[in-house]
């Protein structure tokens, strides 16, 4: 077996529109040694996705590559697609991000783990030594019970199936495992046992790891290097240590304190202004220079090499060196972190909370008599001005109550007034269904389908607005304005915004409405790092202006610090524990709690666990 | 409920924005030309008609084509081409009335059964299987014979036995649609359910519409024709294409063109219908995908 691993040089991925051909990532070099682990780190749009599938000759219709991929002496990129085949599966594979597409619906799990399996003359193997072959594998990734070969992915949950996943990609022994964001679509606490998995079957079977991720915590947790991917580009590549302590790209500076920290509250969170531009639409010199707080004229002028600026340590920016002193003190800076205002509990108002839930119980009616019970027995109160956090895991029921509350489902038993309006039990009056709504309103997650995309933006705030208690007082502009859009939005059309964009429409709807409580469900969650913090500050800033209480539903404890005084945690429908936030999340007494706490990957201005 | 967010999205397709002019392909263009001339045919036959459609002329029967008549004349001495010409009156009429009242109904009712679900959309669902089950022309045949013929009968049986093809497309749309949290939100918001499925749900399935207009226009043009072939539908003597078909049979060794018109122009016009139908559905489609 050759020692050597994947070597990548120049490679330029684009895509065709029509007679242009734009460029998706370009001059991208990288090189994985056997055994170790690197990071291709960065958000939408920056092409790190579609670098990687080049490397595996998996490009979809219409993308192409060029370059150089030196992987065990064979150049990938000029590979037939049957040689490339022969080597996908038995010398380098791919573990995808979304475990519940990933597998055949159809097909045993066991099956799909020893699918390209053959002997050494390329035969068959007998039907018993594939199963033994795939119970070795899934014992490899934590599946000690034989019997998952025979199930059916959708008998499994999302952990394990993710687990079934990389069982297969790596049954032939690959040389070389990629994995797309292998972690992104699981709880926090499955995200962490599945990190650990890949950190330690690499160094099992001296394997080279590929980690595309947008998450720092991530790549910093499993990978010796990260290269930094912005617009298309490496804009710095270092050992994972090095970046954390002191990274030399502006870029790298701002998803560092882009990254919320889990352990304390900040201030005043660091965004990056603006957000990621699509292929296409890329400035011209450094692209990151139109959200660079260092910009200077040269910047513009045309796009920085990729030079050494330390040891073991590249950076493509041309203040670089200069700006050596200032990023370390900024860093250090918001490390050292002013403690921010740590939870200022709202003092009670006078009268009731604005939501009292007791004892709710939700059971959803499935089919044949097997009922599922979203919630149990839980019970929550928000007061006015009071930001409330729900948090859990996916089933944890957090969102089911977060609709029973806007009326969008009706809870099976128990109580919750809101507004002094039992919904519960009784026929809600119409009157009393918008006396409801004019208390409470929900922001949801997903900003690409959140907008309706056949009207304007200036509609859909109208419409809002036409329905708040004593009518529209606010232009649609004004609203714009007051989440930090121009006016000039109003004529748009959800498809000419960002993500980012999208969610601060969402939230001047729910404004427009005038609401005293906003149900906040996931809602930065399907955002990038540097958008996230502008929306959290931006949640914030309402809350000062306008008095609104919250109730933040999310999965994610470094979010629920950041902008909550209390919280409810969730396990399956059952309340496990409550309190002001610092306390549950510095002291939490519940075992669960305590492994939602544990589960979060340090953060990474604390430092790189596990690697190496 | 945990993160779906999808930053593999990156590249590509995601969210690029072409605004370029349609380009009409050619097959297009030529069909929209021949759909053209047919609505021209049907709104002023008067105009390109050589002669009279209901003429008779006992003794120039069965004539091949001439000089004085195109397409020769029928065993009535009747000028073929004047008869196309006028048959796309009704080529077209009933069909159109089908396809916008089938389009009307069933965007009405997927829309209350699909957003309102329960005992609504149980009732809908079931009476639209009955239907199903029945099959639309034979009932046509029955139901023309025993009550006498008649255009407008053999029109609204149609329109009936249409409904639940597009029902049943456009409620999945809106199923489809509805737990989508645009329209949670105008639900949390308040927003009546009559604005909800107008301006929330309806916009969002037009261009299903637009499709299920065209499939229906061209499946309205081949079923009345059917029906006039049979005798049932238009009354005796009218110049449709469908009862040209049967009545030119006879003399098909005669003049072969007395038949053979009508025929010509029936797939004329439902293939052109079919092409213009998909590109305009393609062309919606796109410009509601650009999100």
């Amino acid at each position: 077996m050759s020692a050597d691993g994947l070597t990548v040089r120049d490679l330029c991925v684009s895509a065709r529109r029509g007679q242009e051909s734009i460029a998706i990532a370009s001059d991208m070099s990288f090189s994985v040694a056997p055994g170790e682990a690197i990071a291709i780190v960065g958000e939408s749009g920056s092409g790190k996705s579609l670098t990687a599938r080049a490397v595996m000759g998996l490009l979809p219709e219409g993308v192409t590559a060029s370059g150089e991929a030196d992987f065990v002496g064979r150049d990938l990129l000029t590979l037939s697609a049957a040689d490339l085949r022969r080597l996908r599966g038995r010398e380098m594979a791919l573990v995808m991000q979304d475990p519940f597409t990933m597998l055949n619906p159809l097909e045993r799990c066991g099956v799909q783990i020893v699918e390209a399996l053959a002997s050494g003359r390329g035969d068959r193997l007998s039907r018993k030594e594939r199963r033994r072959i795939a119970g070795e594998r899934l014992r490899e990734v934590g599946i000690d019970d034989p019997a998952v070969a025979d199930r059916y992915p959708f008998e499994l949950s999302g952990g394990m199936r993710q687990r079934v996943g990389i069982a297969a990609a790596i049954a032939e022994q690959p040389r070389l495992l990629i994995a797309d964001e292998p972690t992104t679509a699981l709880d926090v606490t499955i995200q962490r046992e599945i990190l650990e998995l890949l950190g330690s079957l690499r160094s099992a079977h001296s394997m080279g790891l590929i980690l595309i991720t947008h998450d720092l915590r991530v790549a910093f947790s499993v990978c010796d290097r990260a290269y930094v991917m912005y617009a298309g580009s490496l804009v710095e590549v270092a050992p994972t240590p090095l970046l954390a302590r002191a990274p030399r790209h502006p870029y790298s500076l701002g998803l560092l304190l882009a990254d919320p920290p889990s352990d304390r509250r900040v201030e005043e969170l660091v965004g990056i202004a603006g957000s990621v531009p699509s292929p296409g639409s890329r400035p011209p010199g450094c692209p990151f220079a139109p959200r660079c707080d260092y910009r200077i004229g040269a910047c513009t002028a045309s796009l920085p090499p990729l030079a050494e600026v330390g040891a073991d340590q590249f950076a493509r920016c041309i203040r670089a060196d200069e700006l050596r002193v200032e990023l370390g003190t900024r860093l250090a800076a918001a490390q050292g972190g002013e403690q921010g205002g740590e939870a200022t509990l709202a003092t009670p108002l006078e009268g009731e909370p604005l939501v009292v839930a007791e004892h709710v119980r939700k059971v959803f009616g499935g089919r044949g008599g097997s009922d599922v019970v979203a919630l149990d027995d839980v019970s929550v109160q928000v007061a006015a001005g009071e930001s409330v956090g729900l948090v859990g895991e996916s089933g944890s029921g957090k969102t089911t109550l977060g609709r029973v509350l806007v009326q969008l489902e009706q809870a099976t038993a128990g109580s919750v007034r809101v507004g002094g309006v039992e919904l519960v039990g009784t026929a809600v009056r119409r009157r009393d269904a918008a006396a409801v709504r004019d208390v409470v309103q929900m922001v949801f997650q997903d900003p690409y389908s959140t907008l309706n995309p056949a009207r304007t933006v200036g509609a859909t705030l109208k419409e809002a607005a036409a329905l708040a208690p004593g009518g529209m007082t606010q232009s649609s502009g004004e609203l714009l304005e007051h989440v930090g859009l121009p006016a000039s939005y109003a004529a748009r059309r959800p498809a000419q915004l960002s993500g980012g964009e999208r969610q601060r429409v969402a939230i001047a709807r729910t404004l427009a409405r005038r609401p005293r409580l906003i149900v906040c469900d996931e809602v930065v969650s399907a955002l990038d790092v540097s958008v996230q913090a502008q929306i959290l500050n931006l949640l914030r800033r309402l809350r000062d202006e306008l008095g609104l209480a919250y109730l933040f539903i999310t999965h994610d404890l470094a979010v629920v610090r950041q902008i909550t005084d209390r919280i409810y945690v969730l396990q399956r429908g059952e309340l496990v524990e409550e309190g002001p936030t610092a306390t549950v999340l510095d002291a939490p007494s519940h075992p669960y709690t305590r492994r939602l706490v544990a589960s979060v990957p340090e953060h990474p201005q604390s430092g790189a666990i596990g690697s190496r | 409920m945990s993160a779906t967010a999808d930053p593999t999205t990156d590249a590509v397709a995601a969210r690029t924005r072409t605004r370029t002019l349609p380009r009409v392909p050619p097959s297009v263009a030529v069909a929209a030309l021949l759909l053209l001339v047919v609505v021209v045919c049907a709104v002023v036959p008067g105009l390109l008609a050589p002669d009279s459609p209901s003429q008779i002329n006992p003794l120039e029967g069965l004539q091949p084509p001439s000089a004085a008549h195109l397409l020769g004349t029928d065993a009535l001495g009747r000028d073929v081409l004047s008869r196309v010409i006028y048959g796309a009156r009704s080529v077209l009429t009933g069909p159109l009335i089908v396809a916008i009242a089938v389009l009307a109904i069933s965007t009405a009712l997927a829309l209350l059964s699909g957003y309102r679900g329960g005992w609504v959309d149980g009732v809908l669902g079931r009476t639209m299987d009955t239907l199903y089950a029945l099959p639309p022309l034979i009932v046509a045949i029955v139901l023309v014979g025993v009550f006498g013929g008649g255009y407008t009968l053999a029109i609204c049986v149609l329109i009936v036995f249409n409904i639940p093809n597009s029902f049943r497309a456009l409620r999945a749309a809106v199923v489809e649609r509805r737990g989508l949290p645009y329209v949670d939100a105008a639900r949390s918001l308040g927003v009546p359910p009559r604005r909800v499925m107008l301006q929330h749900l309806l916009p969002n399935i037009v261009p299903l519409i637009v499709a299920g207009f065209f499939l229906r226009l061209t499946y309205g043009v081949v079923e009345l024709s059917s029906l006039s072939f049979l005798g049932l539908g238009v009354p005796p003597g009218s110049a449709d294409w469908g009862r040209m078909l049967a009545e030119n049979r006879a003399g098909i060794f005669e003049n072969a063109w007395a038949a053979i018109a009508p025929g010509v122009a029936l797939v004329v016009v439902t293939v052109s219908a079919n092409f213009v139908g998909d590109w305009l559905y393609e062309r919606v489609e796109q410009k509601r995908r650009s999100r």
